[in-house]
């Protein structure tokens, strides 16, 4: 008897998939990795002789199984519960914080990125302005007890390969708390303090009182998805003033100056709220603050997280300018930029110095 | 295609049962064989040509060697050319270019590659085809007339690119009389999700700490130790889990093959580790190579000559690398120690026989995956301090700790304890009650476990693939 039912449920449970595989494939973009699926490969005498249909197809099958981030939450579950994985996938739960292990240390990517920076300095900077400043954020698996590089070490790479700048130390003014639990990012409430501590370093005063306001919507950051194991969403906070509300702020993404908003709550509803922050990734945005006290300008090269801080430094400054050198090449930078005595700040973290191919 | 794989789970298996199951008994070779050859083409689409071919040679060469079996000198003709044909294609595809490297290497010449690509599981369906002429040549099996029966027996995918090495003496009767049965099949089945289980929850996860420890920029001492443990295991369930799976599918289809592990890690020597790991080639090396040399029926010097050849030869049949002839070579010398020296003090012990079966086993698994002498014997170094690595390092802690529930799991499970936990169970007319319930669901939550895994995992490499 036990075998005929193992029999009879293991035929069932395997054409049930199957049919559910055939008929009822998962849609085409998965919201929880933020991906474009695998689609059904091409049928051809030449896909198929290649061997290009067979892979095509096994990734087809394995992307759009149905239920797939069920399936994956269980596989999550399995790893992190029963076999007591100390990650999945690279993915660490630990005291309510998701985060990505980022290891080794690769020392070429630091040699990368600043010999990058040293190109822009001798093209575009040298001789316009000594004012040029270097700081690095530090991804939070800095603050948790897990396995990470030598922060200091990549810390005196870039230090080295950029003497003309001047180094602005976040690391102690940071903690674990001052990041999303479920994103890679910080949180802007948090970082008045380490806005401060550059403000101070390049000699420009900020002092400024915010309001704190709150998104309404629960903030699933980017790990939430990858990770699929339930961790309390978080909050979106950010700040205003009146400084704030007055600048003008244009982005350049298209290719051409187009008006757009310190806090884009359009980019918040799509697929990663922390586009809120100036509308996320672009080349080149600037930000005119009609309100500043004296003509100052500061240049930013940055990545994702200076679009949070940012905001934080706008009442020294008359104008922001902020590069992201992923997106425009670097050569092409002189002509939208005037670095004319202003203030030069290089702004990347940890995660991105670490992994710095995508520079253009 | 792989077994652990979505496609092969829930597309190709689903519709191979169902044509094999409502197809009349004498079509059922047929199903099999077609549904062999979309499985070996589906990888493989150039070499499923050269497998028909194999398969056509083997079949006429075969009727031929059976028809002239009164004439000594055409019979043996007719069984040295498909040992040339078979050995001959396995020479091309799979150590052409090893041997040009060393002849280029040995004479300073600079003879081109040739670059072939080595047909999957062509290892196997040789060592099939051989032994299937060798055995008719000798008497012991009749020559199969059906040519699909034949066919089938060769490309049946359960066991097609990984084995076990199924002897066509031991399935001659089930080609043309098995009969498929409902206990036979959930026998099967147990067989499948388990050996799914040892390769996706196990094998695979092992496989991850390997290749993290030989991207490792942060090796000690201790994370050598480790990286061979966990190889040593991997390789263990990965090969097991595959044959495991290869005979549960072939119960489903109504064949018996042959076990091809018995908890080789508790083995008191190498011989007796060689007596429980990967049966089907041990056994095939024995009957077609050692023996006719003389086995050890000769004199000693002649035996250990015997016994070199015949581990250099298995070494060798694992890949085109010097890294196998080395692995084979190290056994050879371990087996003739044995014979002739430590064998008896072996017998005698339980706990030095044990360890020292296990570090043998560990080192030769080491040279085995490296991926030339050098790395083989400078990881060997590592474990023994040189080299200059620290004792331990953050990488070798936090991998530790993150696999030792695995490593643990997978320990255990390479002893007979689980399997005498369940049969003592089944003794008992209570726990074998609340056994037969649950049983199939266990098996059930198994195999949605492992879709899990699949679903979310892209690591998922066959080991055996390459031999």
């Amino acid at each position: 008897m036990k075998n005929k039912i193992t029999c009879f449920l293991f035929a069932f449970v395997l054409l049930l998939t199957s049919v559910l595989c055939i008929f009822f494939p998962e849609d085409e973009f998965s919201e929880s990795e933020r991906r474009v699926l695998a689609s059904f490969p091409e049928i051809s005498g030449e896909t198929i002789l290649s061997g290009d249909f067979s892979k095509g197809f096994e990734e087809y099958a394995t992307d759009r199984f149905p239920f797939r981030d069920f399936f994956r939450s269980v596989k999550t579950y399995t790893s992190e519960y029963v076999f007591q994985k100390s990650d999945n996938n690279g993915l660490i739960l630990q005291n309510g914080h998701l985060t990505r292990l980022d290891y080794p240390l690769v020392t070429d990517m630091q040699d990368l990125a600043a010999n990058k920076f040293s190109y822009l300095y001798e093209k575009f900077i040298k001789g316009k302005t000594d004012k040029i400043y270097l700081s690095i954020v530090p991804d939070k698996n800095y603050y948790m007890d897990t396995l990470k590089y030598d922060y200091e070490k990549l810390v005196g790479k870039m230090r080295e390969g950029m003497p003309y700048a001047r180094y602005i130390d976040l690391f102690p003014t940071l903690s674990l708390s001052d990041y999303y639990t479920t994103d890679s990012h910080w949180k802007q409430e948090c970082i008045t303090d380490a806005a401060q501590t550059i403000a101070s370093e390049m000699n420009v005063k900020i002092d400024a009182k915010y309001t704190v306001n709150t998104y309404p919507e629960p903030f699933y950051g980017v790990y939430s998805g990858q990770s699929l194991i339930k961790v309390p969403p978080d909050t979106i906070k950010y700040l205003t003033n009146d400084i704030l509300n007055g600048c003008k702020v244009l982005d350049y993404n298209s290719g051409m100056a187009k008006p757009s908003f310190m806090y884009h709550m359009e980019k918040a509803k799509g697929k990663d709220m922390y586009e809120l922050f100036l509308g996320g990734n672009s080349p080149l945005i600037t930000i005119e603050n009609p309100a500043a006290k004296e003509v100052r300008e500061l240049v930013i090269f940055r990545d994702s997280f200076a679009s949070s801080l940012t905001p934080l430094l706008v009442p020294g400054y008359s104008k922001i300018t902020l590069v992201d050198i992923r997106y425009i090449m670097s050569d092409f930078v002189g002509g939208f930029v005037n670095f004319e005595d202003a203030d030069v700040l290089f702004l990347y973290s940890t995660s991105l110095l670490n992994a710095s191919t995508a520079f253009k | 295609m792989l077994f652990s794989s979505i496609p092969f789970l829930y597309y190709f298996l689903p519709l191979v049962l169902i044509l094999y199951f409502i197809s009349p008994r004498k079509l059922r070779n047929s199903v099999l064989l077609l549904s062999s050859l979309v499985f070996y083409a589906w990888g493989e689409p150039k070499y499923v040509f050269l497998m028909a071919i194999s398969i056509l040679v083997g079949y006429v060469l075969g009727l031929l060697i059976e028809k002239y079996n009164q004439n000594k000198k055409l019979s043996r003709l007719f069984l040295i050319l498909s040992i040339v044909f078979s050995l001959g294609s396995l020479a091309y595809f799979k150590y052409a270019d090893f041997f040009i490297e060393n002849f280029n290497a040995a004479t300073g010449l600079a003879i081109p590659l040739l670059h072939v690509a080595l047909p999957i599981g062509i290892s196997f369906y040789t060592f099939q085809l051989l032994s299937y002429t060798i055995d008719v040549y000798r008497g012991e099996v009749k020559a199969q007339k059906n040519i699909i029966n034949l066919a089938a027996y060769i490309s049946m995918f359960p066991q097609l690119i990984a084995g076990p090495i199924v002897r066509y003496s031991d399935v001659e009767k089930s080609l043309s009389t098995r009969r498929e049965s409902f206990d036979m099949a959930a026998e099967g089945i147990r067989l499948f999700i388990l050996g799914l289980g040892k390769k996706i929850l196990l094998a695979n996860q092992l496989g991850e700490l390997c290749e993290i420890f030989k991207a490792s920029t942060d090796k000690s001492v201790a994370f050598f130790w480790l990286y061979a443990i966990a190889f040593s295991l991997h390789i263990y369930f990965d090969f097991s889990g595959y044959s495991d799976m290869a005979r549960g599918l072939g119960k489903i289809f109504g064949f018996d093959f042959m076990e091809n592990f018995n908890y080789p890690y508790i083995s008191k020597s190498v011989t007796e580790f060689w007596r429980r790991w990967h049966i089907s080639l041990g056994t095939w090396f024995r009957d077609y190579v050692y023996i006719p040399l003389g086995g050890n029926r000769v004199k000693p010097l002649r035996h250990i000559l015997n016994i070199l050849i015949v581990w250099m030869l298995t070494g060798f049949w694992h890949g085109a690398e010097w890294t196998f002839i080395a692995w084979g070579l190290f056994f050879a010398v371990l087996l003739a120690l044995e014979k002739f020296f430590i064998g008896d003090f072996l017998k005698k012990s339980r706990i030095i026989s044990r360890f020292y079966t296990l570090i043998a086993v560990l080192l030769s698994f080491v040279v085995f995956n490296a991926a030339n002498l050098n790395e083989g014997f400078s990881y060997i170094g590592g474990m023994f301090g040189s080299g200059d690595f620290p004792l331990v390092s953050n990488e070798f802690f936090y991998y530790f700790k993150s696999f030792l529930p695995i490593l643990a799991i997978a320990i255990l499970g390479a002893t007979p304890l689980p399997k005498k936990l369940v049969l003592s169970l089944e003794k008992k007319p209570f726990t074998k009650r609340i056994s037969d319930i649950f049983e199939p669901l266990v098996l059930l939550i198994l195999l949605f476990i492992m879709t899990a895994y699949l679903v979310d995992g892209s690591f998922n490499p066959f080991l055996y693939f390459r031999f």
